[in-house]
């Protein structure tokens, strides 16, 4: 009995492992290292591009439902908070079963941790000629796709025309607040963007104001155009703009003292097997078409060639303040438990 | 092994080949054996390992930096109010309506008591869901409905609070003590009854003083059993706790593996401390009920009688029929409801109605189309694995004298004592890396569905094999049929209902899972479960209600085939489980 048990666990074992093993191209495809090697044949035998992204579901699905239609590459794609995002690419990684060819997350210390570990592959696009210096990574293994404002979003009805304009007004409006972040922490960097900036006693200010916390940014928009909150910090100013061209009772505003600004970013990754549709998905997102249809989403694009979404303000006519994303992953772990202490709740530390 | 012995005995008597006998029966209870131990016993004795901090080290230091942090002391103390809170509130609701529908001339009692299973099956994050439309702060329909008639300024209920986590996870748990006190209810002997009333005794203070201590066990017993089943619920406590603020250990290990990097280490220390918490609190179950069982109170049928309430049973009716439009009616209502109308927040009206959202959750949404196909794979591969396993275990025990058999079964019953959570934990350190590496495919959901609800099919095999005569097998070989020919030719076409019951005791719970596919799924690996959550994440409310209500009408349509196969869901207790 003991052979045969051992042939058992033998023949489990060879049936167990081989298909997952076989089927999976665990060579690091070199593939194009730059925007003029992509063929783009190779790239429609490749047949789908597998994308993880944090971006709002409305505006991938344009940009991909265009790119299909060019190409007929068929595109894939994994949707979720940008912690969630960072946070599979790592683990998948980690098991060694990279799935994505492309990451796209607003979170550059994500992406600068994927560098890190070597999972990202420098790749030459002619997109990085319109993109500010500080917006992309020397060695080009990611690059910012968009920039996100975080702005006031309000309740027309209930403020009419004296919105909360500054960030030291929100605090006065008692119960009536509401923001975003998932469990594992998603609005962490932009909240740290605004307590370094102005303090962490506004963050302690804002706590003591008994803000409603929802999810996503689209939430926030879901709860004011109900009318269940009347204003919400540091709201995605894709969103805002959404649900007011939407006719939504709902406005917002860039406070003048300061608005901080969140870098969204994309970069291929070392282990994809289909790097051809990859680079050529990368450069349909990078690239003026992608961008143009991001823009029309509501997306303040990362390109300084590309007009800002129709109706809203210059980017030059705001004062942004920029994240400081190498002291944000140096101190995640502590800033993380700063958050909690102050508002409650999980923050995945 | 021992498994050869008996067979290679009756081989002898039979005076036929012994080599090809033993090596496929062997071959087949072998194959079944390994399987469990690899899907059960593997990821247990990793999470186990990953607490010790392995595999880059091996020390006691990660447990101590998991129990000092505070964030890790609030979350224990959250679940064990909402274990305690539960508990309470199942006994308050649960031992009326079972009293009711067992012991009273009340009328709908068969209604009641199918709602009340209702409760059950349905998965409870879909509650959850239904319970943000029906009392959110504001928007919410009751809340509106309380502003309008005693005019609130602001609704006056809020879901997001301890309170109504608690309320959530008790009208669904509350089915253990129901189901318990029920059964234990209709098995008291009349005779009892009549000998106090013949002493003189009113109705009420027979009920009380006999009825009442008779069934304490089974009362006790459920109230631990709901109060553990909360325990292990991530889905309510996530889709209610997160907003509200208030953090539970499932909760907690979800977020502590799911934001980067993840910390194995301190998610295996939480995990160890729920299986504590389970396992202490079924074995005080299990001690509580041996130490005060009655022996009036057995399995048999015994003459029971109704009491005649009079005019009060209208009273007592209006009772249940609140408890159960809380705990079922109000959810289905609203959830279908709203899949049909256009937008949630407005009145139903017939401009308001459309399938649209059915539309775009059944075709259109990708991650939703692709999780329907995937649950329905899923749920199908871990049931028929299962039922494999289960029957093979069962078969060991009853019809062999295999040394370790017992330990078998133990293995086999044990994960209906693990939250989902802490499964899929221990099932992430075991398959994220070699030899078996298939996190990131839909195998390791498949392992995990199987580890999972293995225990279903496994009683529910035991339970059908036992039924079967041993000596209808025997005939067969005696008459020279081989072992597999016995099994194909007996043991399988006796035991058809019962193995389709197995089957589908743990499709119903694998189709709807998302405590440990949270934790496993990737990119393209969705089911519907995770279709429903992040939907509901981005707010696409109206969608979730459409998915919502497929995954009900699936699930009630095979339980519904369940207690149709099983003659009567009368007898039963034992309603499919369906944890989120």
């Amino acid at each position: 009995m003991s052979i045969e048990r051992r042939s058992v666990l033998k023949g489990l074992a060879a049936a167990g492992t081989a298909p997952f093993i076989a089927g999976h191209a665990w060579s690091q495809a070199a593939g194009p290292s730059d925007a003029g090697q992509i063929d783009v044949e190779k790239a429609k035998a490749e047949g789908k591009v597998v994308l993880y992204t944090s971006l709002d579901t409305q505006i991938v699905d344009a940009i991909n439902a265009a790119f299909t239609k060019k190409y007929g590459i068929e595109v894939q794609y994994f949707r979720g908070g940008s912690s969630d995002v960072t946070g599979k690419v790592l683990a998948e990684a980690d098991a060694g079963r990279s799935q994505a060819d492309m990451v796209d997350a607003s979170d550059v210390a994500g992406l600068m941790l994927m560098k890190e570990r070597g999972l990202l592959k420098p790749f030459k696009s002619p997109a990085m000629d319109p993109i500010a210096k500080e917006l992309r990574d020397p060695d080009g293994t990611w690059i910012a796709d968009r920039l996100t404002q975080a702005v006031i979003h309000y309740n027309t009805k209930e403020f009419g025309s004296a919105p909360p304009s500054t960030w030291e007004d929100l605090t006065k409006a008692s119960g009536r607040l509401v923001y975003f972040s998932s469990s594992s922490g998603d609005g962490a960097p932009r909240l740290y963007t605004l307590a370094s900036n102005f303090g962490w006693d506004l963050l302690k200010k804002l706590a003591a104001t008994k803000p409603l916390r929802v999810q996503t940014p689209q939430v926030i928009a879901q709860v004011l155009e109900r009318g269940e909150r009347g204003a919400g910090f540091l709201q995605n100013d894709n969103i805002a703009w959404r649900s007011k061209r939407q006719g939504k009772p709902t406005d917002y505003l860039f406070p003048a003292e300061g608005v901080p600004t969140e870098v969204g970013a994309c970069g291929l990754l070392k282990s994809s097997a289909r790097p051809h549709a990859a680079a050529l998905y990368y450069e349909w997102w990078m690239g003026p078409e992608g961008q143009a249809i991001l823009v029309k989403g509501g997306k303040y694009s990362s390109r300084t060639d590309v007009e800002p979404p129709e109706g809203s303000v210059p980017l030059s006519k705001i004062k942004l303040i920029a994240p400081d994303h190498v002291e944000y992953k140096k101190n995640k772990s502590q800033i993380l438990d700063r958050l909690a202490a102050t508002f409650g709740g999980e923050w995945g530390n | 092994m021992q498994a050869a012995a008996p067979a290679a005995v009756a081989d002898r008597a039979n005076g036929r080949s012994i080599a090809s006998k033993i090596s496929f029966q062997g071959l087949v209870l072998g194959f079944a054996v390994a399987l469990l131990l690899f899907l059960v016993g593997y990821p247990l004795l990793w999470l186990f390992l990953g607490s010790l901090g392995a595999p880059q080290s091996l020390g006691l230091e990660h447990l101590q930096r998991a129990f000092a942090r505070p964030q890790n002391y609030a979350a224990l103390v959250n679940t064990l109010q909402l274990a305690l809170g539960t508990g309470v509130m199942s006994v308050l609701i649960g031992v009326p309506l079972a009293w009711a529908t067992s012991r009273t001339n009340m009328p709908l009692r068969y209604v009641i008591h199918a709602l009340v299973a209702l409760s059950y099956i349905m998965p409870p994050y879909l509650t959850a869901l239904a319970y943000i439309f029906l009392l959110g702060p504001e928007a919410g329909h009751f809340n509106r409905l309380l502003q309008g008639l005693f005019g609130f300024e602001s609704g006056p209920l809020n879901i997001f609070s301890m309170p109504g986590v608690i309320f959530v996870i008790g009208i669904h748990v509350f089915a253990f003590t129901y189901f318990l006190t029920y059964s234990a209810l209709k098995s008291v002997d009349a005779s009892l009854e009549e000998s106090a009333q013949v002493l003189g005794a009113k109705r009420w203070q027979t009920t009380l003083r006999i009825n009442l201590p008779l069934v304490a066990p089974a009362i006790t017993g459920g109230a631990l059993l709901s109060a553990i089943d909360s325990l292990a619920l991530f889905g309510p406590q996530a889709i209610i706790g997160t907003p509200a603020q208030i953090v539970f250990l499932p909760t907690r290990i979800y977020a502590t593996i799911g934001s980067y990097p993840p910390r194995w280490a301190e998610a295996s220390a939480l995990s160890l401390l729920l299986v504590f918490l389970t396992v202490a609190g079924l074995a005080l179950q299990r001690g509580y009920l041996e130490r005060r069982s009655y022996v009036t109170v057995s399995g048999k049928g015994v003459r029971t009688q109704l009491l005649n309430l009079g005019p009060a049973r209208w009273a007592l009716l209006a009772f249940c029929l609140t408890i159960v439009f809380f705990s079922a009616i109000a959810p289905v209502g609203i959830l279908t409801l709203n899949a049909f109308s256009k937008s949630w927040t407005d009145p139903l009206s017939l401009s308001n109605l459309t399938l649209e959202h059915f539309h775009t959750a059944l075709f259109l949404d990708q991650v939703a189309v692709r999780g329907i196909i995937n649950s329905f794979k899923l749920a199908t591969s871990a049931a028929a694995i299962a039922v494999l396993i289960g029957a093979a275990v069962a078969y060991l025990d009853l019809r062999t004298n295999v040394r370790g058999r017992r330990v078998l079964d133990y293995l086999a019953i044990l994960p209906l004592g693990l939250p989902g959570t802490v499964m899929a934990v221990g099932i992430l350190l075991a398959f994220i890396r070699l030899p078996i590496p298939i996190y990131g495919t839909i195998w390791i959901l498949l392992a995990a569905y199987v580890a999972r609800f293995i225990p279903l099919a496994t009683r529910s095999a035991n339970a059908t094999f036992r039924q079967i005569d041993p000596s209808l097998e025997e005939a067969g070989r005696i008459t020279g049929a081989s072992w597999f020919h016995v099994i194909r030719r007996i043991l399988v076409p006796l035991s058809r209902p019962g193995l389709l019951v197995a089957f589908l005791l743990v499709f119903i719970p694998a189709f709807g899972e998302l405590s440990a596919t949270i934790l496993l799924y990737t990119g393209g690996t969705e089911t519907i479960a995770i279709a429903i959550y992040r939907l509901n994440d981005l707010g696409q409310l109206e969608v979730v209600s459409a998915l919502a209500v497929f995954t009900i009408v699936v699930v009630l349509t095979l339980a519904a085939l369940v207690s149709w196969l099983s003659g009567s869901s009368w007898s039963s207790s034992e309603t499919p489980a369906v944890r989120g």
